[in-house]
């Protein structure tokens, strides 16, 4: 979440960064939900992701959250800005992500990354909030103009990439 | 004032990485599990205990690392609005899987309320979310089926 105009995405003005960290094990900002969470309809390129009241921490901005809250030392020959230090704080967030509409469709097969399916790119709308100690956050209603990118897969990767 | 001091950068990562080890040692001790990684204390409302209970897939081995030198490896391939389809890398955060994934990158707006003084203020959002369910083969070798959410 960033001050300035909706759009705006620049790290020296982001606020708030609410993610449920990455897990023990390495993998990333992922957790299990309950399975109703998410439908899909992939032949028709629908999909949605709902949850409620997902308890996750506020990393304050995205350097913090991937230097696990040391921010960055600003220096003239790093292409970033300095962000100072910020320990996370606790949140909860609640989001329903709802993708539809085909825009293209593409079957790929990746032996450098090895995995293969079928993909596509489609629209996309979010409605979420968030809510902490003092401060609460409640998005614009959904608006499909908002989409920079999305995409749904039906994909195998790693031992069921053959 | 513009001249680089050769150590300049390895003494700071030295410094930062004795903080990081500082901050995980304190963390762990205060909290009892690991503050850091926070699986086993979150769960999605109505969540069961079995879902609750495990950290069990593994991450794709490719990813980017955005801070480099000081940020961690993400197991993460972020949409790029300017890369075709086709030239789409793998949107999984999970290996060994085979099922759906969803990601968005979606930029908006929306209201910031002070909830102690009740002033309100217009706020810009960037949401990287997603989705992935189905199949996969887990750090205990065995195959689940499971529904993780990209947050």
């Amino acid at each position: 979440m960033y001050t300035g105009p909706a759009g705006s995405a620049s790290l020296p003005l982001q606020i708030h960064d609410y993610n449920v960290h990455i897990d023990s094990n390495d993998v990333f900002w992922m957790i299990l939900v309950n399975h109703d969470a998410v439908e899909v309809n992939f032949d028709a390129g629908r999909a949605s992701l709902r949850v409620n009241n997902l308890n996750v921490f506020d990393d304050h901005d995205i350097a913090n959250s991937l230097t696990l809250g040391l921010g960055l030392p600003g220096d003239p020959d790093y292409p970033f800005p300095a962000i100072a230090p910020v320990a996370p704080v606790r949140a909860t967030v609640s989001f329903d992500v709802e993708w539809n509409g085909i825009h293209d469709m593409a079957q790929l097969n990746n032996t450098a990354q090895n995995f293969k399916g079928t993909f596509l790119s489609t629209g996309a709308t979010i409605k979420w909030s968030a809510e902490q100690s003092g401060f609460r956050f409640e998005s614009e209603s959904p608006d499909p103009s908002r989409n920079l990118i999305s995409v749904l897969g039906r994909e195998q990767n790693g031992v069921f990439f053959t | 004032m513009n001249e680089q001091d050769p150590s300049f950068w390895k003494r700071v990562k030295q410094t930062r990485l004795s903080r990081r080890g500082l901050i995980h040692g304190v963390a762990g001790t205060v909290a009892g599990v690991s503050f850091l990684t926070p699986k086993l204390v979150l769960a999605d409302e109505g969540q069961d205990s079995e879902n609750a209970s495990c950290a069990i897939a593994s991450p794709i081995p490719g990813g980017v690392t955005p801070f480099k030198p000081f940020g961690v490896v993400v197991h993460h391939n972020p949409l790029n609005p300017a890369n075709p389809l086709a030239k789409l890398n793998d949107p999984s955060q999970i290996t060994d899987f085979d099922g759906f994934v969803g990601l968005t990158h979606i930029r908006g707006g929306g209201t910031g309320t002070n909830t102690n003084t009740g002033a309100t203020t217009p706020l810009a959002f960037q949401a990287d979310m997603g989705f992935s369910q189905g199949k996969f083969v887990g750090i205990d070798g065995r195959q689940h089926n499971r529904t993780f959410a990209f947050v």
